[in-house]
Parts: structure tokens; C-alpha cells; sequence
């Protein structure tokens, strides 16, 4: 009773919740401040997807249907046909973002490194459709953000 | 029986039977890649190798025969360490491209690879190349380099397909698998080589890099295009049929497919594909909807059929279509009032109907024919009207049974043929005749004395011989004996010598429902028009059932004469043919894929089967289209449910077999002496153009049978008009002229013309049969 008594008086639980307060503001400042600021990223982010070229150009994606076949949202869409030099490639090749998961199956599963996910996050879509990215779509990210993928698959290979 | 003991295993095997045969009977697989059980053994690929009991080293399974006692270790050590040193041999000239190959996810060599052999590779050297040759349209062979050496192929052009036409050149680490040099692979069985492959060397060149095994669904089918009822399986991918590949079915066609069956899915998803029902309006096709279409159709055939009467009102199907489209057909012209209707538009001599005790059949089961020691194989174009009733009788021949042939070209039937007689085809009966009074003779009876004048020949004689020699005979007319205008003396002939014989005789069946267009009652029966005599005496109207009647019919020019001349001609068909030109309504119906049916075999064997796809546009299967317009023209009993109820009313809960006899009764053996002089045109159909979906097929139509016919003839008959072999001639029939160019052919009697029917060049022809005229162009 008179133990209680102190403790109101006092007002004891009052400043031991403040030093918890008082703690934490002199503390290291651990709050990301988006988009000012950013927390870093592992060379295994699994972003927006990228379709990659070689150095001289060529698609790398053969039209193999793997990641179509491993894709656990059914998000990926191929159609393939002969080309006129007669390699295998893809006359389609479409994934719904609002579908795809980022599981990084596709990319896991590509015998030629062609589908990567890059550390791309911040997109949007205005409207119905938008997410629903296209080869050429797919091929300009990769071209875009190519610099970064090669650095990215150079750091995974040795675990790979 | 020999007791063998397989990984602890007992079995009980018949003797001289291989280890890898036991193992199967004992559920154990072994792997293996040059093993087929319908090929010769070669024991080249060494991935069967096994441990035997008291044996110091691995031997091959497949070469290795059964003896008594004999323990087999499958998977010990010794067994385990063989079969993995083999895969990475077989893996060293293979290349690991494995995601561009089209073989990947239903290769052998993968799933081995997989199951049977170590995780890496030692290899680090260079791999083979071998560049790809041009062994025809239909088999690739882009990625050669694939090849493990396993012969299948090889083994089955000379087995199965009769000839050589793949073979392994050099040697060691050179050797390859190539066709003859710059020839390519013509068998029309060729397209299995694709399925015995184990690996991605030999792949089919339509389907190459259009779809992953994976992403396939597969329906069971049965092929429309002769009379086998081959079972097949048809792959689609998003409501497209992407490829067919056989079921097994020991009974029909074994493991094979014909390359007909095989790539003439390619004509389901042709452009000519006529989507939307059309009606000709002041010489101008508009398309428009179904309703309007039928009404149209039931207005103008009612019509007809009230102002011209109900005879002049005329239904053509041709004997590719179902069961059900047939008996819905059949119902409706008689349902009209009419009884012209018939599916047998090759046929000119009707003078056997009323006189059938059944509907004609092949006499005997398929299966039966591997196990004849005796055939006669009058008037059939063997190899290309029944490619894989050829390969049965040709194994039946390898087994020793004698083939006797009578016909009116000498084609090589790619088997030992113990005799043949090559006759004019008015000669024809008489050559059976000679046979039938050589037969009799052989075992001492009396013949038939309308064989008095008869003086058998040697060739003759020789085929009585073997055939009286036999204990299961069989006697088979082919479909150039069913278009023969004396068919019904033909079948007499053949019942008759196959009765001397204690044989059977039978009719190899043009199409898919040869036998249940009888079933379904689509003859004319008494008082009905037959398919010639429709034709020859035009009708106002004629509702026409996927036929292109100047490709299917007997007599071309006639058949199109007659279009010309309707009033109407409504077209249920899957295809804009040549009816744009004369037809007046079309109607866009399914082809076999699209729609469920029945097709009966040559063997009476009645096999059901479903749509695989939905149908492309607005088509719609015909027996639902012909329900409609039974509904619609007021015929009784148009109210079906489904396909199934429509066929369990065409066969009535009947035993399909007791309603098939080649008997032919109160007819007499009458020989007719052969016609004096002229040219007499024997026409084969050629085997791509047999059909309307594989006349679209493209692949198809790149080989070389489907290459444009020739007039051929004897050497010396083309001498005898100054024509030399390459030079262009006219051909006449009557009034009829069509351009081609000439062909010396050796092995045509005098006094005979081999042009081609059922294709666009001699579509300007008439009958089948009958003379021609050639003279220099």
C-alpha cells in the first residue's frame, strides 16, 4: 500500500517511461527517410524484371519456355517461332506485373542469364494494362539498367 | 518356359527371349536407348548393360537371351558403374544445349541422363559437329549433332518403312546418320523416325520451335483418313492443334502413324478454313449469321423439293465423315422424301447393291493379317492408300507369308511379292478369273462353268499354286478394285477364290467409314439415286457433306457439270473450296478435331471419339448443323441431345460384326472380253490429295508423292505417238483436255495410261476408269 503510495508520488513509472523516450532520442537514428533517403540493397534484389541483350546486341533469351513453365503466378506468357537465321526465339514474351509474385523463379531457372529481376522497385502504373510488360519493355530495362545487372550476376556467380 | 531371377525377382519367360524382355514382364525397367521391341536388336548404344551371376562383366540386356537359372542384377554395383560410365560417354559428343533443342522435356537421353548418370562431366574438349542434310519437308534434321548413333532409325527404314533410306556413313568418332547422298527420306512412314529418335536429332520440321512438350494438352482421336481407325493422339495449345502423334494400339496401327495421319493436322489450321456461314446473294458471298444461313437453306431446299419434287433433291457426303453426320444425312433427304443420298463417290459400278448380305468389310480383323501365310491383293495402290496395312502385310511377308498381287501398275511395294500379274484394267476380272479355274484345278474341283472360255496363264497358275498352298489365305480388293467398273464381278471373283481356299476375302477401306456409311444407312437403297447416276443425271438440288465433288467424285467433269447445273447446292464444309463457284449457300462445319463422332473401321471396329479443340470461327460440327436443319425443315426425330445418342440410333444396339458380309448373293460370274484397242486410264488417287485436310496440309504437299502428276506410260506407247518422257502431252477424256507432262513407266502394261485423279491438274478429267487419248502438246 504505502509502496504503491511512492510510486504515484513520485511519479516513478512516469519517468521510467521517459527514459525510454530519452533513450531512443539520443540515440543513432535508425528511420529510413523515403524517398529522401534509402536502405541499401543486396545484389540478389529481386525487382522489376529485365530482359538482357549480349554485348553485340542479340537477345539473350532462346525461347526455352523454362521460367513460363517454373512461374508459380503464371505471370509469364511466351509464344516462340523459328527465326530466319533459324534460331529458336521468343515472338512473345509478356509477364504481368500484378500478377508476378518476385519469387525470382524465372531468373533461377534461365539457362542463359535473360530474365533478371534488377533492383528496380520504384514504377507505377496509371492504368489497367500498364504492369503488363512486353518484350520490347522488358528489353529496354535491360538495356537501361544492363551496367548494374552484369555487376550484380558478377558478385552472385561465385555462390551460383 | 525358362525361370529367370531379376534383382530378386522371379519371372517366367518364354526361352529365347532377351533379359531386358524379362525385365519388363517383371516391372523392372532397364534403361536403354537402341532397344525397340518392334526393331532388330543392335546392342549398339550399351546403355542396357546388366549384371549377369557367374559373368566376370557387364552385357548388354537387349542381346543378352534368357537361360535357365539365370540371376540378373539391374542395379548392383558392377551394373550401376557400367551405366554411368556409358552416359557420360554417350554425353560426350552430346551437346548440353538442352533449353534450345525441341526434343527438351520429352527426351529420353535427358531423363536417362537424369535417372542413370553421374551429376558432371570430365569432358572438357571439343564436341562433334555434324552439319544437317535435307532429307525431305517433313523430318529435321538441324540438330544432327545430337545424334547418339542408336540406328533406330536406320533399322526402321529397312524393317518397317521396306527400304534403306537412312544409313551410318564413316566410322568412329566420324560416323553419322545420313540418308543417301542428296536424297531425301520419302518412305510415307517416315515421320516415325521422329517418334523412335531418343534424342533431338530427328525432329519434325512443321512442328520444330512451336511449342514445349509440357505446355501440350493431349485427346485421344481417331484418324479420318483411310479405313485403318489408326488411334491417335492430338495435341492443342490454346485451341490449336499443334501436332498428332500415334497411340498404341496393337490391334490397329501398332506404334506407327503414317505420315498422313501425322502432318496433316496442318490443313486444320489452314487459311482456306471457311469460318463464318456464307450466302451467294446476286453473285456476290455474303457472310452472315447461323440462323439466317439455316433458314435460307431449309427455304430454298423445301423449295426445290415442293416444286421440283422430292427426287430432284440430291446428298453427297463423302466416306471421311462421321457416323452421325451420315445417318443425320441420310435421315434428312429422306425425311425430304428423297432417297438420293450416298457416301461412295469414288464407286462406279453400283450393280452389287441389293445383292450385299452386309456391308462390306475387310473379312477379318487387322490383326489377323500379320498372321495370314497367303495374300492376293487385287487393285490397291497398297503402300499409299494403306501405308500401315502395307507394313503389316510387308511384316508378314518378312515372317514368310507369300503376297500374290494383281493390278493394273507395278509399284514396289517395298516387299518380297511371290508373284505378280500387271494387267490393263479391263483385264483385270479375267486375271482373277484365270486364278479362280487355275485354283480349282490346283484342288482337283470343278469350276464354275461360266469359266469355260477361261484358259488360266502361267502368271495365273503360279498365283493359284501358292495361294492353294496356304492355310490362312486372304484375298483383299483394294481401292482401285472398288472403283473398278466391274467392282461387283471383282468381289465375286475374290469370294470365290477365297471360299476355294478356305480364305477369307475382304475390302481394304478407302476412309475412315467405308463400312459405317453402311452402318448409317447413307447408300440409296431401293428407289434412291447412286452417287454416279445423281451426278449423271443432274439434280436441282444437292446438299453436299464435306466432299469437293471435282476432287471425290468417280467423274470430275461430270460431278462439277452437274454442280453447275443445280439450282441449289448447299456446302457443308470445312473449307472455302471450289464451291465459291457454284454453291450457293456455305456452311462452315468441323473437321474431325472440332467435333465428337464415330468412325467404324475397315475391321468393323467402332471407336468414338471427342473434339480436341473448340471449332475455329464460327464453325460447328455438322451433326449439330444438320439436327438444326432437320428441326427446321419439320423432319420427325431431330431432337438430339448429343452425338452419342445420334450414333446409338444409327447402329440400333446392333452387333456392328453381324451386320458386315462380303457375300454377294444372286449375282453370276460373267467375263466380259476385253476391250479392243484405245488407252485405258488408270487413275490412282494420289495419297495426299485423298483427303480435304490433307490436300491443305503444306508440309505434305512438299514431298515428293505429293508432287504433280504425270501421264505415265510403257516406253513403247509413248514411242508409238512420238513423245519422249519430259515433254509436255494432252491428255483427253471425251471433251475433256488437260495439259501434263509425260512419264515413261516400265512397269505399266501396253495399251495403258497412268493419270493420277483426285488433284487440280486432271480435276479437268472425267471417270477414273475408261480410255484416254495422249497426243503430243
Amino acid at each position: 500500500m504505502a509502496n504503491n503510495f511512492f510510486k504515484t508520488f513520485l511519479l516513478l513509472e512516469l519517468l521510467k517511461g521517459l527514459s525510454v523516450t530519452g533513450r531512443y532520442f539520443f540515440a543513432r537514428h535508425i528511420t529510413v527517410e523515403y524517398p529522401d533517403e534509402k536502405t541499401p540493397q543486396g545484389f540478389r534484389f529481386r525487382g522489376l524484371h529485365a530482359q538482357r541483350r549480349y554485348a553485340n546486341g542479340e537477345e539473350r533469351c532462346i525461347g526455352c519456355k523454362l521460367c513460363e513453365a517454373v512461374c508459380p503466378a503464371l505471370a509469364i506468357k511466351i509464344e516462340i517461332a523459328e527465326r530466319e537465321d533459324g534460331t529458336r526465339r521468343t515472338t512473345q514474351y509478356d509477364i504481368d506485373l500484378t500478377k508476378c509474385i518476385f519469387c525470382g523463379f524465372c531468373e533461377e531457372s534461365c539457362p542463359v542469364d535473360a530474365i533478371v529481376e534488377t533492383r528496380v522497385f520504384e514504377y507505377h502504373g496509371e492504368k489497367c494494362g500498364d504492369l503488363y510488360y512486353t518484350k520490347p519493355m522488358l528489353l529496354a530495362n535491360g538495356d537501361k539498367h544492363e551496367e548494374q545487372i552484369a555487376m550484380d550476376r558478377a558478385a552472385d556467380a561465385k555462390y551460383r | 518356359m525358362i525361370n529367370v531371377e531379376i534383382d530378386g525377382k522371379h519371372v517366367e519367360i518364354e526361352a529365347g527371349r532377351s533379359v531386358i524382355e524379362a525385365a519388363q514382364r517383371a516391372g523392372i525397367y532397364i534403361p536403354h536407348f537402341c532397344y525397340h521391341k518392334k526393331l532388330s536388336i543392335a546392342a549398339s548404344c550399351r546403355m542396357c548393360l546388366v549384371q549377369v551371376e557367374k559373368v566376370p562383366k557387364p552385357v548388354p540386356a537387349c542381346a543378352t537371351t534368357v537361360s535357365e537359372g539365370m540371376k540378373v542384377f539391374t542395379a548392383s554395383e558392377m551394373a550401376v558403374k557400367a551405366q554411368q560410365g556409358v552416359m557420360e560417354f554417350l554425353l560426350v559428343n552430346h551437346p548440353l544445349d538442352c533449353p534450345v533443342c525441341d526434343q527438351g522435356g520429352e527426351c529420353q537421353l535427358q531423363d536417362i541422363a537424369v535417372g542413370y548418370g553421374t551429376g558432371a562431366s570430365r569432358y572438357r574438349e571439343e564436341k562433334r559437329v555434324v552439319l544437317h542434310k535435307n532429307i525431305g519437308p517433313l523430318v529435321s534434321t538441324e540438330e544432327m549433332s545430337r545424334c547418339i548413333n542408336c540406328t533406330r532409325c536406320v533399322r526402321f527404314c529397312q524393317e518397317i518403312a521396306g527400304q534403306m533410306e537412312m544409313g551410318q556413313a564413316f566410322r568412329g568418332e566420324h560416323a553419322e546418320i545420313m540418308s543417301f547422298v542428296g536424297k531425301t527420306v520419302d518412305s510415307e512412314l517416315s515421320g516415325n523416325i521422329i517418334d523412335l529418335c531418343p534424342v533431338g536429332a530427328l525432329t519434325s520440321r512443321p512442328f520444330r520451335y512451336s511449342a514445349r512438350s509440357w505446355e501440350l494438352s493431349q485427346r485421344k482421336s481417331v484418324s479420318p483418313h483411310d479405313g485403318l481407325g489408326t488411334n491417335l493422339s492430338v495435341h492443342t495449345k490454346d485451341n490449336r492443334v499443334m501436332r498428332v502423334l500415334p497411340v498404341e494400339n496393337e490391334d490397329i496401327n501398332e506404334c506407327w502413324l503414317s505420315d498422313k495421319e501425322r502432318f496433316s493436322y496442318e490443313g486444320l489450321n489452314s487459311a482456306e478454313r471457311l469460318t463464318k456461314p456464307m450466302i451467294k446473294q446476286e453473285g456476290k458471298w455474303n457472310e452472315v449469321e447461323w440462323p439466317v444461313a439455316l433458314e435460307y437453306v431449309a427455304n430454298a431446299v423445301s423449295q426445290v423439293a415442293n416444286c421440283a419434287g422430292n427426287s430432284e433433291v440430291g446428298a453427297l457426303a463423302t466416306p471421311h465423315s462421321t457416323l452421325e453426320e451420315l445417318y443425320l444425312l441420310q435421315k434428312l433427304a429422306r425425311g425430304l422424301g428423297s432417297n438420293n443420298v450416298d457416301f461412295r463417290l469414288r464407286q462406279s459400278d453400283f450393280s452389287a447393291d441389293g445383292k450385299q448380305a452386309g456391308a462390306p468389310w475387310l473379312g477379318m480383323a487387322v490383326a489377323d493379317l500379320s498372321k495370314a501365310d497367303r495374300l492376293l491383293i487385287a487393285g490397291s495402290f497398297l503402300r499409299k492408300d494403306h501405308p500401315l496395312l502395307a507394313q503389316r502385310i510387308r511384316q508378314a511377308a518378312r515372317k514368310g507369308a507369300q503376297v500374290n498381287i494383281v493390278h493394273s501398275v507395278d509399284d514396289d511395294l517395298l516387299m518380297k511379292v511371290a508373284n505378280k500379274a500387271v494387267v490393263a484394267p479391263d483385264a483385270m476380272a479375267n486375271m482373277l478369273a484365270q486364278i479362280l479355274k487355275a485354283l480349282a484345278a490346283e484342288k482337283k474341283m470343278a469350276a464354275d462353268v461360266s469359266l469355260k472360255e477361261i484358259e488360266a496363264g502361267s502368271t495365273a497358275v503360279a498365283i493359284a499354286r501358292s495361294l492353294a498352298g496356304g492355310e490362312r489365305v486372304a484375298v483383299l480388293l483394294g481401292n482401285f478394285a472398288q472403283q473398278h467398273p466391274q467392282a461387283a464381278q471383282l468381289q465375286l471373283l475374290a469370294q470365290n477364290i477365297a471360299a476355294l481356299c478356305g480364305g477369307k476375302s475382304g475390302f481394304l477401306g478407302e476412309a475412315a467409314n467405308s463400312v459405317g456409311g453402311y452402318l448409317a444407312n447413307a447408300a440409296p437403297g431401293a428407289g434412291g439415286m447412286n452417287a454416279a447416276a445423281m451426278l449423271a443425271a443432274p439434280r436441282k438440288a444437292y446438299i453436299l457433306l464435306h466432299a469437293e465433288p471435282e476432287l471425290d467424285c468417280a467423274n470430275s467433269q461430270q460431278a462439277l457439270s452437274a454442280m453447275y447445273a443445280a439450282d441449289l447446292v448447299v456446302a457443308l464444309s470445312a473449307y472455302k473450296h471450289h464451291a465459291v463457284d457454284y454453291a450457293n449457300v456455305l456452311l462452315p462445319v468441323a473437321p474431325f478435331t472440332e467435333t465428337s463422332g464415330t468412325f467404324v473401321s475397315t475391321e468393323g471396329r467402332v471407336q468414338s471419339f471427342k473434339g480436341a479443340v473448340k471449332p475455329l470461327g464460327e464453325a460447328r460440327p455438322a451433326w449439330k448443323v444438320l439436327r438444326v436443319l432437320g428441326n427446321l425443315l419439320n423432319v420427325a426425330g431431330f431432337d438430339y441431345d448429343s452425338s452419342e445418342a445420334v450414333r446409338d440410333e444409327a447402329l440400333g444396339g446392333k452387333d456392328v460384326l453381324s451386320c458386315l458380309n462380303n457375300t454377294l448373293q444372286g449375282e453370276a460370274i460373267r467375263i466380259t472380253p476385253a476391250s479392243t484397242g484405245g488407252l485405258q486410264r488408270v487413275a490412282e488417287v494420289p495419297i495426299y490429295s485423298a483427303d480435304a485436310i490433307a490436300r491443305r496440309a503444306p508440309a505434305l504437299q512438299k514431298t515428293r508423292d505429293a508432287a504433280t502428276p504425270v501421264a505415265a506410260m510403257h516406253a513403247a506407247e509413248l514411242k508409238k505417238i512420238g513423245v519422249s518422257p519430259g515433254e509436255k502431252v494432252k491428255v483427253s477424256q471425251g471433251e475433256n483436255t488437260v495439259l501434263m507432262v509425260a512419264a515413261a513407266d516400265s512397269g505399266l502394261p501396253a495399251g495403258v495410261a497412268r493419270v493420277a485423279a483426285g488433284h487440280a491438274v486432271t480435276a479437268g478429267l472425267g471417270a477414273m476408269f475408261g480410255n484416254v487419248t495422249v497426243e503430243r502438246a
